[in-house]
């Protein structure tokens, strides 16, 4: 069975296909003089390894290096179309999905680069969950949402399925309001609680990571908090990487930040740091909302 | 924002007044045109339903008995037949004392009393079909004499003003035909032919003889002359005669005893073997009153003391033995004897009389009492009617001749002669029978619309066969799986499919396809086998291929390398069609089926209308699915693929749930349309009326049967109201299913909705 609509072409044999177009204004390319962030004191869950990333004819990802930290949580931060979803979904190959997107370089995930023709991508998948912008549980019962992905392994026992289901609810700070309704449909639930539903149905796969897709935007404030304590409490157990327009949001919940502009990694640092002392202008200007 | 009160956006007040009120005004046209249009539409449909209920309405109003006056001056004693002409002016009486006797409907006046060639005593009667009008008059001396009325219209000064002229004339000339030696013939039966003319009676000892002339016209003048040909005395009767009556074929003679039974001759036989049936009619304690043929001269009917009308024929049991069987039986008023019955002229019906002064009209195909009135207290003791079945004379004992107006348009359409098994004259069994016409006057029209409605079915069924999986699986591959690019090519061109006329997929289906099928049995057999074989074959390699000449071909092109295979897979089978056929089966397949195999095979078949039909339904099924299915958020999609869900699983589990309600609905408006379909199953399905799964037979559909039937259909016939109730059957069914279909789907997507 192949994927749908898929269209990838790992890097290697495509380096010479299309020769990269610069589109940022001007064209220069940004100069990395800035200090490397320094993770000696971290454990290394994804490495970035000169990722490049294309759709069609337009480079969206140039050059892109660095490390995730294991069980940390990560953000990225800058304005719309920097690049920073599609890096993200990079992590657990969602572009594949995309017809026109391909790749150059390495994302190394447990010794092996992701994109090599031997992983297995619902594996990784699976070890990398991701939650969507918009909460998308599926036109099913609350339980039938959280056990699907136990399901498409295989396990359907009842018993184990109601532990996982109870473990995975509690997991992202929902049981208590939904131990009641399990049987209902899912859609009846709030934006903030399918939000959270989500998130119990990514974790209950167990993954090691977590990729948050701007997992708050489409959320009332008061959702939104909901959601950032459990990222808080998440991180003890995940690796977790977010996406995020909020900056106050990557302040509050980050430990550490990546500024991306226009398809560049323009600044990685802890998150005090970044915020506080910018290196780049451009961070500088971001971050005191100058643009974006 | 900043306003004056002269000015925005540097438009003066007024103006942009006058440009809200214009906005309004469109709006408002708008809305008004929008609502007219969707009541315009509703009306349209109501109206296509309700001229269908009024043109079928009428086959299910109750007939009527009204009284229009009494025959006042009507002096005639009882008569043994009394009929009414065809302008309901001039009654004919024929009685013992008098012979015939014409007398005025309007009054009861007598208009001519013919004198008879012999002043011999009349002491039998035996009349003839209604359609000849002769009659034999048995007389005291032993001879016979036939008569037949004829009556001559005359036209005063306007074609209203119209006068009947009756007078007697004689067939076969004005001598007696001598049948018994002398002695007075107390029963009589006669039946006259082309060629022959049969005429069996009695004497006062019971003693049955036949005698049988040959009848030569002349050329040049009408007379006939008559040869004795064969005089037979018959097998003496078990008991006392009370009539005699002979079938319209000759060959049946039934022997009506006053006990209550009847004896069956087969004329056929030798004397020796002619009694083949001895039938009870009657329960015990129970008498004959009336007997009688119904139009045809084939069915008996039987009237008994407890008010009781049977209706008989001869049939083969499972032996093969000659059985006279009792078909049905209907009742006038229960416990009350039936005293007159008359036969219709034109129709499978009869009135009947009983002692409490009740009449009652029946129809035996439709099995029911049409309608019922008492109109006398004291028994009614004969009946007379027009040959349109729309007037008749009652005399009861103390009331006298009354003439009634009979209003009784559709007696043989009933809920039971439309949808069961109806027991035909001349059938071995109740059967689901259409057979709406036939070349003879006295035929027993057969509505079933049993058969049909099984047709449209078994079209629809095999329609559908081929359609389903081909529209639902190519609509998932184009939705899920297929490269945009492609898609954007492959859907428009199937959709295209639909814009085919279906008079022209008809046309091919009979003329090109049925043959090629017929001709290529085990080639056609061998396309179905191979093509899934072949493609299962090329994917397997596909998927051993090295990556490097796999790569070659874009993704999501792969399906196009298909195209090929399945050509070569037809041109395979087609190829060894020939030599498979010579090898296993013959030389022909199509003979083998029907031979060895026992299956009866048409050219225009199942398989045929399936692969016709099913390519017209295939669009629809497709465009609407391919649709719902690309319509799937792509956030579910999504969703369950970064849970590490294969994309099969992500199909199964989630897209096509909640794609089901479109699904379900291409499902239906598949299925809407394969039933009201029409050319191609007119012209590809032999348009035989037979319910048979068989899928090498034929069919006919409700919607061919109107096609081909309603230009020959006489307009306000019943046969004319039953094709517009076929149609009405199929508009209601089509509303049921897209009801259906709106309903399951409101109900899916309430539980898939909100996306």
């Amino acid at each position: 069975m192949s994927e749908p609509k898929i269209k990838v072409k790992t890097g290697e044999s495509m380096t010479a296909a299309t020769p990269p177009k610069d589109l940022r204004p001007g064209g220069k390319t940004v100069d990395m003089g800035h200090e490397p962030l320094s993770l000696d004191n971290e454990e290394i869950c994804l490495e970035v390894k000169d990722f490049q990333l294309y759709y069609g004819e337009k480079r969206a990802l140039h050059n892109i290096n660095m490390k995730i930290p294991k069980k940390r949580v990560t953000a990225f931060i800058g304005p719309s179309g920097c690049g920073k979803s599609t890096l993200l979904r990079s992590f657990n190959r969602m572009n594949d999905l995309v017809d026109i997107c391909r790749t150059e370089g390495e994302i190394i995930f447990d010794d092996k680069n992701i994109f090599h023709r031997t992983v297995d991508v619902t594996d990784l998948r699976r070890r990398v969950g991701m939650v969507f912008q918009k909460p998308n549980p599926f036109p099913k019962s609350v339980y039938e949402n959280v056990a699907y992905g136990l399901r498409i392994q295989g396990i359907n026992k009842k018993r184990v399925l109601d532990d996982r289901v109870e473990w995975a609810l509690k997991g992202a700070a929902l049981w208590d309001e939904v131990k009641d309704r399990l049987e209902d449909n899912a859609l009846g639930l709030s934006g903030g609680q399918q939000q959270r539903l989500v998130i119990a149905r990514t974790i209950a796969v167990e993954p090691e990571v977590l990729l948050l897709d701007e997992p708050c935007s489409a959320l009332d404030p008061i959702s939104t908090l909901k959601v950032e304590e459990l990222i808080n409490d998440l991180k003890n157990r995940y690796t977790i990487v977010i996406v995020t327009h909020n900056m106050q949001q990557a302040a509050r919940v980050s430990d550490y930040t990546a500024f991306m502009y226009l398809g560049d990694m323009v600044e990685y640092k802890d998150t005090d740091t970044l915020f506080t002392n910018p290196e780049e202008k451009q961070t500088e200007d971001y971050i005191t909302g100058r643009y974006g | 924002m900043e306003s004056t009160s002269e000015a925005l956006f540097g438009i003066s007040e007024q103006r942009l007044t006058k440009m809200r009120r214009y906005r309004k005004l469109k709006d408002q046209v708008a809305a008004r045109l929008i609502s007219v249009g969707g009541i315009s539409v509703i009306f349209a449909i109501c109206l296509i339903f309700f001229y269908l209920l009024y043109e079928v309405l009428p086959l299910f109003l109750p007939a009527s008995i009204k009284q229009t006056h009494s025959l006042d001056q009507y002096t005639l004693s009882q008569p043994y037949f009394s009929v009414v002409e065809e302008q309901g002016q001039v009654g004919l009486a024929v009685t013992a004392a008098a012979g015939p006797v014409f007398y005025r409907v309007a009054d009861g006046q007598t208009l001519l009393t013919p004198e008879l060639p012999t002043a011999t005593a009349i002491t039998a009667f035996a009349k003839d079909s209604p359609g000849s009008r002769a009659y034999a008059l048995g007389l005291a001396d032993g001879s016979v004499l036939i008569q037949k009325p004829e009556y001559k219209i005359q036209y005063g000064d306007s074609p209203l003003d119209k006068t009947v002229v009756p007078r007697i004339e004689y067939p076969l000339g004005t001598t007696p035909i001598q049948v018994l030696n002398g002695e007075p013939i107390t029963q009589l039966a006669y039946r006259e032919s082309d060629d022959l003319v049969r005429i069996v009676a009695a004497d006062s000892a019971g003693h049955l003889f036949l005698k049988d002339f040959a009848k030569t016209e002349s050329f040049l003048s009408d007379e006939v002359q008559l040869e004795e040909q064969t005089t037979l005395k018959l097998p003496q009767p078990s008991g006392a005669l009370t009539n005699i009556l002979l079938s319209l074929d000759q060959r049946w003679l039934f022997l009506v005893e006053a006990k209550g039974k009847v004896e069956v001759l087969d004329l056929r036989n030798p004397v020796a073997e002619m009694r083949v049936h001895i039938a009870n009619v009657v329960e015990n304690g129970t008498e004959i009153t009336v007997s009688d043929f119904l139009l045809g001269g084939f069915s008996l009917l039987i009237g008994d003391s407890k008010g009781r009308i049977s209706q008989w024929f001869i049939t083969q049991d499972e032996t093969n033995q000659t059985v006279l069987t009792n078909v049905r039986t209907l009742t006038l008023k229960d416990g009350v004897a039936v005293t007159a019955l008359q036969t219709e002229h034109r129709r499978k019906g009869f009135i009947a009389g009983d002692a409490q002064g009740y009449i009652g009209l029946f129809n035996t195909t439709a099995d029911r009492r049409v309608a019922r009135k008492q109109v006398a207290d004291s028994p009614i003791q004969w009946i007379a009617m027009a040959p349109r079945g729309d007037l008749a004379i009652v005399n009861s004992e103390q009331g006298g001749p009354v003439s009634y107006h009979l209003d009784n348009e559709h007696p043989d359409v009933s809920w039971s002669s439309l949808w069961s098994k109806v027991w035909y004259e001349r059938y071995d069994e109740p059967s689901f029978t259409w057979q709406s016409s036939s070349a003879s006057n006295d035929f027993e029209p057969k509505f079933s619309l049993m058969p049909l409605t099984f047709g449209t079915l078994k079209a629809a069924f095999y329609a559908m066969l081929v359609a389903v999986p081909l529209a639902i699986c190519g609509a998932i591959y184009t939705a899920y799986f297929m490269a945009p690019a492609l898609r954007t090519k492959v859907k428009p061109a199937i959709e295209l499919m639909e814009a085919m006329p279906t008079v022209i997929l008809g046309f091919l289906a009979g003329l090109w396809l049925a043959p090629l099928i017929e001709a290529n049995l085990a080639g056609v057999t061998a396309i179905l086998l191979l093509t899934p074989l072949f493609c299962l074959i090329a994917a397997f390699s596909w998927s051993r291929l090295p990556r490097d000449i796999s790569t070659r071909v874009p993704d999501g092109y792969v399906p196009v390398i298909l195209i090929p295979v399945v050509v070569l897979a037809g041109v395979i089978s087609m190829w060894l069609s020939e030599p498979m056929e010579l090898a296993f089966f013959g030389g022909s397949m199509r003979d083998w089926v029907s031979n060895d195999l026992g299956i009866d095979f048409d050219q225009r078949n199942s398989v045929v209308v399936g692969l016709a039909m099913g390519f017209a339904v295939i669009p629809t099924i497709f465009s609407i699915t391919e649709d719902a299915i690309f319509a799937v958020p792509k956030g579910l999609t999504q969703g369950s693929l970064a849970l590490g869900a294969t994309p099969w699983q992500t199909l199964v589990r989630v897209v096509l749930p909640t794609a089901s309600p479109g699904i379900f609905s291409a499902l239906m408006i598949g299925l809407g349309r394969a039933v009201g379909e029409t050319m191609i199953v007119l012209m590809a399905t032999g348009n035989t009326p037979i319910m048979d799964m068989n899928i090498f037979e034929g069919m006919r559909t409700l919607s061919a049967n109107i096609a081909v039937e309603m230009p020959e259909a006489e307009v306000n016939s019943t046969h004319f109201r039953i094709l517009f109730l076929s149609g009405l059957v199929l508009f209601i069914f089509t509303f049921l299913v897209n009801t259906t279909a709106e309903v399951v789907r409101q109900r899916l997507r309430e539980k898939y909705g909100s996306l």
